[in-house]
């Protein structure tokens, strides 16, 4: 897989703050 | 203990855990899709599988604030402190997708366009919605008054949202380094191999699912926060 450090990259960015979000929703009492 | 429960007869409570388990389930077959089933581009090679993240948090994006938008009208409307709270939840989680499609984006464009970021009509319309929505939120933390802060809030998601269209057709109506629409394309089919299609669409539907949970657990939120703050 050619480019393959962007790729992780970018999945990576995305994953960890839709993760980071959903924690944030559970913290605040959702 | 913070109550999180609103208003009695409401179904959020009762489907968010299926619409939790939908969402993960469809994330999972989605990424292994875009990564894995998904071909390789024959110009581009495989750096363009960040479009199965970069294009449906982008249309997602556009759906929020179309959504900031109606919830807004609602509000002026109707005074129903409900539709405030879809309006600041579909505002925050906009954001959030908003700066992520610029950054997958920004990603994408180093190893195709060679730079991080240009100023170029789609990149410049994009940040601007994303600061504007930004200004959005900050706005509402101007007032302790809820009706105040709810009425203004209201009037900026109505004016706001005039530049979902502009971001979307910034690229016909200028010369642009981004590409032309694929999918959505005025009077053609779209332009895309279909087995790359259907990972775009399944994509597609793992992040509405997504934001429909992240809507339902917010709403939730600022319901409750209404009901300890300014609901008597």
């Amino acid at each position: 897989m050619d480019n393959l450090g962007f790729i992780v990259a970018a999945f990576a960015i995305v994953w960890g703050a839709l993760l980071a979000y959903l924690i944030s929703l559970r913290a605040r009492g959702a | 203990m913070t109550d999180t429960t609103i208003p009695r007869g409401n179904t959020l409570p009762r489907i968010r855990p299926w619409l939790g388990i939908a969402a993960a389930a469809s994330f999972v077959v989605a990424s292994v899709m875009a990564l894995f089933w998904a071909p390789t581009d024959a110009v581009q090679g495989d750096v363009y599988r960040i479009l199965y993240i970069h294009v449906p948090l982008a249309w997602l994006s556009y759906l929020a604030f179309v959504i900031v938008f109606l919830a807004s009208v609602g509000w002026l409307w109707t005074k129903n402190e409900l539709f405030d709270a879809i309006a600041v939840s579909s505002a925050e989680i906009g954001v959030l997708f908003t700066g992520l499609f610029l950054i997958a984006g920004s990603i994408w464009a180093k190893p195709t366009w060679g730079v991080w970021w240009t100023w170029e009509p789609r990149l410049v319309t994009t940040a601007i919605m994303f600061v504007m929505y930004v200004g959005y939120l900050l706005l509402r933390g101007l007032s302790t008054d809820f009706s105040r802060r709810a009425t203004r809030a209201a009037i900026f998601g109505i004016i706001a949202v005039i530049d979902v269209p502009i971001v979307h057709l910034s690229v016909l109506w200028a010369n642009s380094l981004h590409q032309l629409p694929t999918v959505l394309r005025a009077g053609g089919s779209p332009a895309l191999d279909s087995s790359m299609l259907l990972t775009l669409m399944v994509s597609l539907g793992a992040y509405t699912l997504i934001y429909a949970y992240f809507m339902t657990a917010r709403i939730s939120i600022e319901r409750a926060r209404q009901g300890r703050l300014w609901t008597t």
